[in-house]
């Protein structure tokens, strides 16, 4: 994983779409994402749940072709750090040939709610 | 521009004469060279056309010796053309269909200086063994029965020729001479296709440590496309977005098999994890996807292999909760589990290679 700080580096916006809905943020991932993005990704997410005073994060990652040991610590450590800041996430559209991939690489999901699907996962965050 | 009376086009038919003086020894520097009657005439022909065509340029007491290198140009270009006609993927510059154009004539004129570069690099017999198939056109009967060896024999020779020329052509054509010992071979033994002689190379670690050879590499292949062999897929990986190749062609590979939607989740997050550590700690690598069966049974095969640091310790990397310095474990436990098969090879300093399988249930 290579993250540049500098301007250097220029790339396309990632292809996720964030929607601000109340308090919470919505955010639906379009496509499969890379480590560079997916660290994008969270980091663009923290500085929202900052500036826009969120308290949810609902993230759909049913387009993500793979949850890696990266992709799911990469949303623990967003999960944990938005906590961190006032903010709660649930993370929805995990299918179950993904789910049962997880499983088998047995990483550890922390502090990290997951649901169903967008509407269950409004829910988890109003409730 | 000199003040000698030059000899013009226009000036009249009484130069005709030259031309009939000089066929006989065109035909001679013509048939010394290609034994085909009918390509014989042909030439002749051309070479007295291309005379006709530069008279008004050229001194009338130097036109036999303008005729001369005419004819043996010709002859040249013919090799280089009928080369092309019988194996046209490996020459690897487009013909140039109108070959009057002057901008065909300039490219031939290079391509030729670039085969007569390559054949002179080649070792003596495999380029007596092109001449005489090629420009005399001697076919592998006649060239057997003249060394004692079959024709098999010969066109086998034929081959393994050819794709030595394949390579010296494009050390040739891209300037380039080879930085290692190493590389003449295993760039022949790629061109000819012979998967054990690259085995004993090791040519695909060669091929991520010479940036020379990789380049040529790639060329050699350019015409037979991405799956340069029947049923490989080839994806070299150096940025974070590679991975996500990576994993896709592993899907598309996976699906050509059959495998459910789960199993290809499941290579698909293998080769995730495996393909990150190359981003992570090496310069460049490879994944290498490959359709395996044996008897009935139908799987994918997948080598990710790197030019890096290597692994000190690979039994503490295949422990769970190992991890390095970034914070991060190198996934390798979780891939294992992934797959059936699962291979760590790791020298310090040279770089790793992982070999994973998933069969079909
Ligand atoms: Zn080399």
């Amino acid at each position: 994983m290579k993250i540049d700080e500098g301007p250097s580096r220029a790339r396309a916006p990632v292809p996720a779409s964030i929607l601000s809905q109340g308090t919470n943020l919505i955010v639906s991932i379009h496509t499969a994402l890379d480590d560079e993005q997916l660290m994008l990704l969270q980091r663009d997410l923290l500085d929202r749940v900052g500036r826009q005073r969120a308290k949810g994060i609902l993230i759909d990652v049913a387009a993500l072709d793979v949850l890696d040991s990266f992709a799911i610590r990469t949303l623990a450590d967003l999960a944990y750090m938005a906590q961190l800041r006032g903010a709660e996430t649930v993370v929805v559209g995990i299918s179950p040939e993904v789910a049962m991939a997880m499983v088998r690489l047995a990483v550890e999901m922390p502090l990290m709610r997951t649901a169903l699907d967008l509407e269950e996962g409004l829910q988890c965050l109003t409730s | 521009m000199n003040g000698a009376p030059r000899v013009r086009n226009a000036a009249g038919t009484h130069h005709d004469e030259d031309l009939v003086n000089l066929e006989p020894m065109v035909r001679r520097v013509v048939g010394a060279r290609v034994k085909d009657p009918h390509a014989v005439d042909d030439l002749v022909q051309e070479t007295l056309a291309r005379v006709v065509a530069a008279r008004s340029r050229i001194e009338a007491d130097s036109l036999p010796q303008y005729a001369a290198v005419t004819a043996r140009n010709l002859v040249a270009s013919m090799a280089t053309r009928s080369i092309r006609a019988r194996e046209r993927s490996h020459l690897l510059v487009d013909d140039p269909e109108d070959e009057d154009a002057p901008v065909a004539d300039v490219l031939l004129r290079e391509e030729r200086h670039i085969v007569m570069t390559a054949l002179a690099k080649l070792p003596d017999a495999d380029r007596l063994l092109l001449l005489a198939h090629e420009v005399e056109g001697q076919d592998t009967a006649t060239i057997a029965s003249g060394n004692g060896s079959t024709p098999g024999a010969v066109a086998a020779r034929l081959f393994r020729a050819r794709a030595n020329l394949r390579v010296e052509y494009l050390f040739a054509a891209e300037q380039l001479e080879p930085p290692t010992d190493r590389c003449r071979p295993v760039l022949r033994a790629i061109s000819s296709a012979d998967r054990r002689r690259q085995q004993d190379l090791d040519a695909a670690g060669h091929l991520l440590r010479c940036t020379t050879c990789a380049r040529l590499r790639a060329l050699l292949g350019a015409r037979r496309g991405e799956q340069d062999e029947e049923g490989v897929v080839r994806v070299p990986v150096a940025r974070d977005a590679d991975v996500v190749l990576a994993r896709q062609k592993a899907r598309e590979v996976a699906a050509e098999v059959g495998f459910s939607a789960t199993d290809m989740t499941l290579v698909a997050t293998a080769i995730s994890e495996v393909t990150r550590n190359i981003v992570k700690f090496a310069e460049r690598g490879e994944v290498v996807l490959t359709l395996i069966r044996h008897e009935h049974r139908q799987g994918i095969h997948v080598v990710a292999r790197d030019v890096g640091p290597g692994i000190e310790d690979p039994e503490e990397a295949m422990r769970d909760g190992f991890s390095t310095c970034q914070g991060f474990g190198l996934g390798l436990p979780g891939a294992k589990r992934l797959m059936d098969h699962f291979e760590l090879t790791s020298n310090a300093g040279e770089g790793t290679t992982v070999t994973m399988e998933k069969w079909l249930p």
